[in-house]
């Protein structure tokens, strides 16, 4: 046996340990709660020069796959980890993954699939990957989650087939338990041993065409060839847990049974509640009950012999799914399983329970209750468990009057278009007067002390009177305001996931017009508002050029913090350069993020949509006024696109007291410049330098925690290149507003 | 090792919960106790935090269990009925469940300026031992933070965990990644195990009927749940009573000072601010007409902005009638009844903020 040591780690801090060891070439992800940790733990590790992976954050999981997928075709190893929707955004790239035969790992921290959105665990997500012709290992605790890790890579670069190794979010991802690991990094690296690869896109010397269009009978055969793979793998496990519980003292199999032998009743479940179901078998058998559990530790390839085989002395056994496959009567394990005992002469009685979807808490209760329903003699064949019917009579409250067209149409802000100049008139915008503006939001959101999304929220819609419809997009705002049984939102409100929201918006406002013409819906105006994120920019931005290219009348409002704050503050595209996040972390090999901040409202020009514009909190009358305008330009022109930097105090490290001062000095350093562009026309609405109030970026940068070490003299050459970058860019501002052409 | 649990569960656990609010450190204490107990007590651990909130100032719990070593941890829900219940902040008790569970023999340390005496007096406990400790003071005093303070007070009250192993686990985890903040740390966790007196029984006399059993008076179920999903209880957020996300501040308003410019609306996040039609100079004008504190979470940021001095910043318990305190304007009458519950949301990637926030200051 090597040399091993202890540790306290959490699943999710075990697989990227594991990463480490094994030192991947490439790792391509998108943050996704709760494996986002994977990846943060390994860029705290090399910020400090523990590994050399190449660790790209890609704007979303679909391009995390392809980074992964074009990784592996050049011969690397690669390593991925994704949960729920993201797995499902990627899911296009996984049987191309296995299709052309490239090994890589990628980890599953399960949860369930929106929507309605939950960031809770169950298995709804792994559930989809049944049938993309990967390896699916299923670990069901810390220390499993390691040596799977290990194992997968080995079992994937010898059959030439990736290989997912899933976990429950949560339970597993977040749980920390007492682990072993192996205390050389070396030990690690000499059992994977050298990549072999099969296939080489960088072999120049052997020039192969990887992804050949194929008809029939060839696709037949190729598939054929995974099928045979899959079958390979499953004749291949048996020794590969040999060798590794030879090396780690140990040992795994497809599946294990906690006294399931003897057992007249079994309970048959997957993940971290195989061990709280432990608990209940033992207090089961001091009543006299032979109760057993069995799990599986993996499902592809499926080890339906072996499964069956434990299951021959059983007369019940519950099937207990943490996912349905609605409509057929049980989740996918329960299918599988009733389909392994249909091959054997097992006669046991199979009956199914879909439990814990949205991460509902297993207790022992939970799996004595499971039992005791098996052992009734008529057991409904497929129930829920855990449901609740909800009270009856009680009259809900009833908090506001809805608002009407007529509570909002207040005039204090107004518009008016010049069409000989191509340019919108607005007037009035006072703050006093705005105050008079009934709130489209109501307090008591779970927003941080504060959070300046309700602030830009606030100002937004104080300048845009009338009707609003508002569509979130996933991110702090809308899981502040939303949080079921309540909301927020006195308005209607729509969510989607920050992938499509721009998209849905569209199609929402076009029913409106369709509506409308078809004298289904009454006349009048509804201003339609789609609220984003950076992280939503990031992810959704080809959603966002979208909508803008067709030009639907709409408002896309963006919000940016700079990182993806809603799951812990992960580098986004919009981060400064050299911040510090979770995802960008400063060690002694690494600086923070390491590209410049993204520049939204460019490429939002770019799409020649009527209005784009920049607006800030600082200069609120400009914000509402700009508010009012894109409201104007959505009615009558088209897509408008308003942008506000909008504090994070919880993320930025900085006191939410000062946060008005700080996005004033964003702007005043002109990293935040205040401008609008017009039917193409560029206006700067306020240049700091013609003020004499410009500051160097470095004062902005030191107001805040995450990018205070940027005034250090070790990182002046960064906080220098962010100055001339700055500069560069508001020049070309400036050029823009001095001459209409540009 | 001997086993030195000196009581278990039926499954055979000693177990923690940590009631806290986000910021106050819940998270790391329970990750270091877990820690504590798996690398230092030679017992099996696990340690977990509620996945309900990261935003700072939400209601959070961390959870602790352990077991002999030649046990496995094979129990992953939350803790119900806790050995050491330790509460981080006064505000949650009587606002939120946060004595759930607690039996005979379970130690309730509370964070209190209050004697136990007068603790009791004030709150509805029914069962357990209570120790008291005013963490908060101790912090400041020896510039650690609340969650050392309680750490070295939650293993002084278990009456088996030797405050050598506590301080070599905070001079190898803290010590390691912020050296200099070692030394005032380790201060705390020492103040905390030395100045925890003896735990008192609950009294008897001292029991009061707790408000919670009645307090899901509507559910919605799969019986009576709008499809997909859907909320058509527009702001209702607004039951939120979140004067709990509060740190001891409150803009106080002085409004003799107010030109009512509505820079305050401008900055408040919360809609605290309740402008109504009124006159200036004898002409018609919108007004400040006071502030909504239920929905107040004690940013300060109108404080900051206020060009007049209209809105200060003063200690809350120095005020417990506030002037000018007006509920919001647009709530129809009666439609009301406050849940001190603080707001909801999620926690997510929690190790990395806790961590950063060790910052030798208090929370």
């Amino acid at each position: 046996m090597e040399k091993q040591k202890v540790l306290y780690e959490s699943g999710n801090e075990l697989a990227a340990y594991a990463a480490k060891q094994i030192n991947y070439h490439v790792m391509g992800y998108y943050p996704i709660t709760p494996s986002t940790q994977i990846a943060e733990n390994l860029d705290l590790m090399g910020a400090e020069g523990e590994h050399d992976i190449k660790l790209i954050a890609a704007e979303g999981e679909h391009s995390a796959a392809g980074i992964c997928y074009g990784a592996s075709t050049g011969g690397g190893r690669v390593f991925n980890a994704t949960s729920a929707n993201g797995l499902l955004y990627a899911l296009e790239q996984f049987p191309v993954q296995s299709g052309t035969r490239f090994p890589m790992v990628m980890n599953v921290a399960c949860r369930t699939v929106s929507g309605p959105l939950c960031i809770k665990g169950d298995h709804s997500d792994i559930m989809y990957m049944l049938n993309t012709g990967w390896i699916i290992l299923f670990a069901d605790e810390p220390q499993t989650v390691y040596d799977m890790n290990l194992l997968a890579l080995k079992l994937a670069e010898a059959v030439n087939l990736p290989v997912a190794v899933a976990f429950d979010g949560f339970y597993t991802s977040h749980q920390k338990r007492k682990c072993m690991v192996f205390e050389n990094d070396d030990t690690v690296k000499s059992y994977i041993g050298e990549k072999k690869a099969a296939a080489d896109v960088l072999d120049l010397e052997h020039p192969i065409t990887v992804g050949s269009y194929m008809n029939e009978p060839d696709v037949l055969n190729n598939r054929y060839q995974l099928h045979l793979a899959m079958k390979q793998a499953k004749e291949l496990l048996p020794s590969l847990f040999q060798e590794y519980s030879a090396l780690s003292g140990r040992s795994y199999s497809f599946l294990k049974g906690y006294l399931h032998a003897d057992a007249d009743i079994l309970l048959f479940l997957l993940g971290s509640a195989y061990h709280t179901a432990m608990e209940a078998v033992d207090i089961l058998r001091k009543e006299g009950i032979r109760a057993g559990v069995i799990t599986l530790l993996v499902l592809r390839p499926f080890p339906w012999e072996l499964l069956s085989s434990f299951c021959q002395n059983a007369a019940v056994i519950v099937a207990a799914d943490r996912q349905d496959s609605y409509g057929a009567d049980g989740g996918s394990l329960s299918l599988e399983l009733r389909a392994a005992l249909q091959r054997t002469s097992c006669q046991a009685k199979v009956i199914t329970r879909v439990y814990g979807l949205g991460g509902q808490d297993f207790f022992v209760e939970d799996a004595l209750c499971l039992f005791r329903e098996g052992l009734q003699e008529n057991a409904a064949s497929f129930d829920y468990h855990g449901i609740v019917k909800g009270s009856q009579g009680a009259k809900q409250p009833v908090y506001f009057k809805p608002l009407s067209e007529t509570d909002t149409m207040k005039h204090i802000t107004t518009c008016s278009y010049d069409a000989s100049a191509g340019k919108m008139i607005v007037k009035g915008g006072q703050l006093r007067e705005a105050t008079a503006m009934p709130k489209r939001l109501a307090p008591g959101h779970g927003a941080c002390p504060g959070c300046g999304i309700p602030v830009n929220l606030n100002l937004l819609l104080k300048g845009i009177e009338g009707n609003v419809v508002l569509l979130f997009q996933t991110g702090c705002g809308m899981v502040v305001t939303t949080a079921y049984p309540k909301t927020s939102f006195k308005i209607p409100y729509l969510h989607n996931l920050f992938q499509n929201g721009a998209a849905t918006l569209s199609g929402l406002t076009e029913v409106f017009r369709q509506r409308q013409k078809r004298g289904e819906y009454p006349e009048g105006e509804i201003a339609f508002i789609m609220v984003s994120g950076d992280g939503g920019m990031d992810i959704g931005m080809g959603s966002a050029l979208g909508t803008a290219l067709q030009n639907h009348r709409l408002i896309i409002f963006e919000y940016d913090n700079g990182g993806y704050m809603n799951t812990g503050y992960q580098l986004s595209y919009s981060t400064p350069m050299g911040a510090r996040s979770a995802t960008s972390h400063v060690g002694s090999a690494q600086y923070g993020k390491t590209f410049f901040h993204k520049d939204t409202p460019e490429i939002m020009a770019a799409t020649h949509i009527p209005y784009v514009a920049c607006v800030a909190e600082s200069n609120p009358m400009d914000f509402i006024r700009k508010a009012a305008k894109a409201a104007a330009y959505a009615k009558d022109f088209g897509t408008a696109y308003l942008k506000a930097l909008s504090a994070c105090p919880l993320n930025w490290s900085d006191s939410p007291d000062k946060e008005r001062s700080v996005i004033a000095a964003a702007v005043d350093c002109c990293y935040f410049p205040l401008y609008e562009i017009e039917n193409g026309i560029t206006t700067l609405n306020y240049d700091p330098e013609k003020s004499g109030k410009k500051i160097p970026v470095t004062d902005w940068l030191s107001m805040m925690g995450r990018t205070r070490h940027l005034a250090k003299e070790t990182y002046r050459e960064i906080a220098e290149k962010i100055q001339t970058e700055t500069d560069r860019r508001f020049a070309r501002l400036r050029a823009r507003s001095e001459n209409p052409l540009l | 090792m001997e086993n030195i649990l000196p009581v278990t569960n039926d499954n055979g656990y000693f177990e923690i919960r940590l009631e806290s609010i986000g910021g106050m450190g819940a998270n790391l204490c329970g990750k270091m106790l877990g820690e504590l107990g798996a690398l230092y007590l030679s017992l099996n651990a696990s340690s977990f935090s509620s996945y309900g909130s990261e935003k700072r100032g939400s209601p959070v719990k961390a959870f602790v269990r352990w077991c002999s070593a030649d046990r496995q941890i094979r129990v992953n829900s939350p803790v119900v009925s806790p050995h050491i219940l330790c509460i981080f902040h006064e505000g949650l008790m009587g606002r939120l469940p946060v004595l759930d569970g607690v039996e005979e023999n379970t130690k309730i340390i509370l964070n209190t300026p209050l004697s136990p005496d007068k603790t009791m007096q004030k709150y509805p406990f029914e069962k357990g031992e209570l120790y008291c400790i005013d963490a908060l003071k101790i912090a400041m005093e020896c510039h650690s933070r609340i969650n050392m303070v309680l750490l070295g007070a939650i293993a002084k009250a278990s009456g088996f965990i030797p405050l050598d192993c506590v301080k070599s686990l905070c001079s190898d985890t803290i010590g390691k990644k912020y050296p200099d903040l070692i030394a005032s740390n380790m201060n705390g966790v020492e103040k905390g195990y030395e100045i925890l007196s003896e735990g008192i029984p609950v009294s008897a006399d001292s029991q009061k009927s707790t408000s919670f059993a009645s307090k899901q008076a509507f559910t919605w179920g799969y019986d009576n749940a709008p499809l997909g999903g859907v909320n058509p209880r527009f702001g209702s957020t607004v039951s939120n009573d979140l004067s709990p996300s509060r740190e001891g501040y409150i803009p106080l308003f002085l409004q003799e000072k107010c030109i009512n410019c509505g820079l305050c609306d401008s900055t408040c996040p919360d809609m605290v601010f309740q402008f109504r039609e009124g006159s200036i100079n004898g002409k018609p004008a919108m007004v400040n007409g006071g502030l909504d504190y239920f929905h107040c979470k004690g940013c300060l940021r109108c404080v900051a902005v206020c060009p007049t001095g209209a809105l200060v910043k003063a200690l809350e318990k120095d005020y417990p009638e506030k002037p000018w305190f007006v509920p919001n304007k647009d709530l129809l009458p009666d439609s009301i009844l406050y849940e001190k519950n603080g707001p909801n949301g999620w926690i997510t990637s929690d190790s990395y903020l806790d961590e950063k926030r060790v910052d030798g200051g208090i929370t």
